[in-house]
């Protein structure tokens, strides 16, 4: 959008330019045509007085009558433009005359003819009576002195000075006009990318809100609900001892009634840990050797067409709840398989790390900078589009089939990360693979 | 052409310098006084139209005739011979009487009586009579000295009346005109 206006802007610059020129030009080339136009007409006049002269004077040369000779040249003293005259016979003898400049005339040496000096014109005319020629009349013209030549061209001078002037005030403010649309253009789309940033964040506040709010009543149901199942479950052992030997014709429906129950305490369970009310029992562990110990766990539960590679370099400890970190990373790796149905390769990483910016997706409000020990879980799978990923962590959004995954997954793993100060970040391009990142803060307690 | 002219009236003109510079010898000196007025009768001719019907010809001379005495003793023959008028060649006869086929005639003779009967025969004749300064008769043109200068009387009427015109340059530098349709 800036980029038409500011060609066009240049565009009609260099017209204006061009114009200014054309201007310019055509005005020297009238003032010039004028100039030689008026020189002309000045010499021609000058030559026809001159043969007029030359014309009447020839019986006074004849008799030599310097007299009348001097009347016919008086006569010329009336053209202004008039410097000199002289009147010669055919010897050179100057009969007469007059002279204004104070310079003597060259006389009639030239023959006829035009010659043209500093400021002046000599015009040479040959006086003839009946094909005879008896002398020369030679007129010198005073040509007009520059300034009086600026001044007869002053008309046009301003003409053309007032059109390039307005040409380039025009130009100028087209100009003007331009930037300003441009400022304004790029102003509105500062403006925009504002309002998009802000919509942005308002939709993750919104969306922060939400998980909040769901985590509260869940975990509020989840732990009134937790309470019935183990009055139920509680029951259901009274019961049970109560029976007695009896209890064989109905042990059945017992045993059935109490794994649901285990299920449903499960279910709860991780709506607890979703919504950061689970109870936790931190331990100081270091998380290289934890995936160490269920090294053996994870390759089970992935199976053998899944390569797992291991970069374990963290030697800082952390304080968590080891069961529920278990948990975590079996989960995260079954995950990662479900990602590669054809199998592939896993990796397994941990490091130390320090860091002084939080790590993207993760808002600065709620951001501690410090010294982290970072657990991924990488896959070469299928990823995630953009919108996927945005939504990993709500509960009960899920990508897999009906009756494969419960959406609780992720939601778990994040709220127990936020209930122990860490951070959870989901990396993935779709069709390359996904990076899941745990941040655990350091124990700074252990050695 | 041009050459030739300036060369060829070097002579006549000089003369005429020589009169005007000096005009108080120009009566002590009758000799210059008709050098001048040899040139005159020459300067005459561009000047003056005369009707088809004065010369026998188109390529007919103009012929300038001393009528009498001959004042100018070869001089005029030195001015005509470098004269022209037009395409037409000057030339310069001595005429015993009044000869209407001269176009110039200077009445040179000293008996009034003669010269009077002279031009009144040319009278109404293409022909220009010219008298000589210190006569009583007048012709078409009539020599006189003023300031010691040599100048000339026009009569244009006398001039009309035989079919001819003069220029009105020439008539500028008379010394005294007596114009057409006066009686």
């Amino acid at each position: 959008m800036t980029m038409p206006t500011s060609r066009g802007g240049s565009l009609s610059v260099m017209g204006t330019l061009a114009a200014a020129v054309v201007l310019l030009v055509a005005g020297v080339v009238i003032a010039v045509y004028e100039e030689q136009l008026y020189s002309t007409q000045q010499v021609k006049n000058v030559h026809e007085q001159a043969q007029i002269l030359a014309a009447s004077v020839t019986a006074a040369i004849l008799f030599d009558d310097r007299r009348a000779a001097q009347e016919y040249v008086d006569a010329l003293t009336a053209n202004p433009e008039l410097q000199a005259a002289g009147v010669y016979n055919g010897f050179g003898n100057m009969l007469a005359g007059f002279d204004r400049g104070g310079k003597r005339l060259p006389g009639p040496v030239n023959g006829a003819g035009t010659v043209f000096g500093q400021g002046y014109v000599d015009i040479t005319v040959t006086a003839s009576q009946n094909g005879a020629d008896v002398g020369t009349v030679v007129l010198r013209a005073v040509t007009e002195p520059l300034q009086r030549r600026y001044a007869r061209h002053t008309g046009l001078i301003l003409l053309v000075t007032m059109g390039t002037l307005m040409i380039a005030v025009l130009s100028f403010s087209q100009r003007a006009l331009a930037r300003r649309a441009q400022q304004l253009s790029s102003v509105n789309m500062r403006l925009q990318e504002e309002m998009e940033e802000r919509r942005k964040t308002e939709e993750a506040l919104r969306h922060s809100h939400k998980m909040e709010a769901v985590g509260q009543l869940s975990g509020g149901i989840a732990h009134d609900f937790n309470n019935l199942i183990m009055i139920v479950k509680g029951n259901l052992r009274l019961l049970r001892r109560k029976l007695g030997a009896e209890v064989k014709q109905v042990d059945t429906y017992i045993a059935s009634a109490d794994a649901a129950l285990d299920r449903a305490a499960n279910l709860t369970q991780r709506i607890l840990a979703f919504s950061r009310r689970q109870p936790l029992n931190p331990q100081s562990v270091q998380l290289s050797q934890l995936a160490v110990d269920i090294g053996e766990l994870i390759r089970h539960s992935v199976g053998e067409q899944v390569e797992i590679v291991t970069r374990l370099n963290a030697s800082w400890s952390i304080l968590c709840d080891v069961n529920q970190m278990e948990h975590v990373i079996l989960n995260l790796a079954n995950n990662a398989r479900d990602a590669m149905p054809e199998g592939g390769r896993l990796v397994i990483e941990t490091r130390d790390v320090t860091l002084s910016d939080p790590p993207p997706d993760v808002g600065a409000e709620s951001f501690i900078p410090g010294q982290y020990v970072a657990l991924s879980v990488l896959d070469h799978g299928t990823g995630m589009t953009d919108d996927v990923r945005r939504r990993a962590v709500d509960p009960f959004f899920t990508t897999k089939p009906q009756g494969k995954g419960t959406g609780l997954g992720l939601s778990m793993t994040f709220g127990f990360v936020r209930q122990s100060n860490g951070y959870l970040v989901i990396e993935s391009t779709l069709g390359k693979g996904t990076s899941i990142v745990i941040f655990m803060p350091r124990d700074r307690e252990a050695a | 052409m041009r050459a030739r002219l300036l060369i060829t009236s070097v002579i006549a003109c000089g003369a005429l310098e020589l009169a005007m510079a000096l005009p108080s010898r120009a009566n002590a000196d009758p000799s210059l006084e008709y050098a001048v007025k040899a040139a005159y009768l020459t300067k005459f001719i561009p000047f003056i139209h005369w009707p088809d019907t004065a010369f026998a010809s188109a390529a007919s001379p103009v012929a300038i005739c001393v009528l009498g005495n001959d004042p100018f003793g070869g001089k005029l023959e030195q001015a005509a011979a470098s004269a022209k008028a037009g395409e037409r060649a000057v030339i310069v006869r001595r005429v015993a009487a009044p000869d209407a086929s001269c176009q110039l005639v200077f009445l040179g003779l000293s008996n009034s009586a003669a010269a009077d009967s002279a031009a009144q025969a040319l009278r109404g004749k293409p022909v220009v009579t010219v008298t000589d300064s210190g006569q009583p008769e007048r012709g078409v043109i009539s020599f006189i000295i003023a300031d010691n200068h040599v100048r000339f009387d026009i009569d244009d009427t006398m001039a009309e009346r035989g079919g001819m015109s003069i220029s009105s340059k020439l008539l500028g530098l008379a010394h005294a005109v007596k114009q057409r349709g006066q009686p």
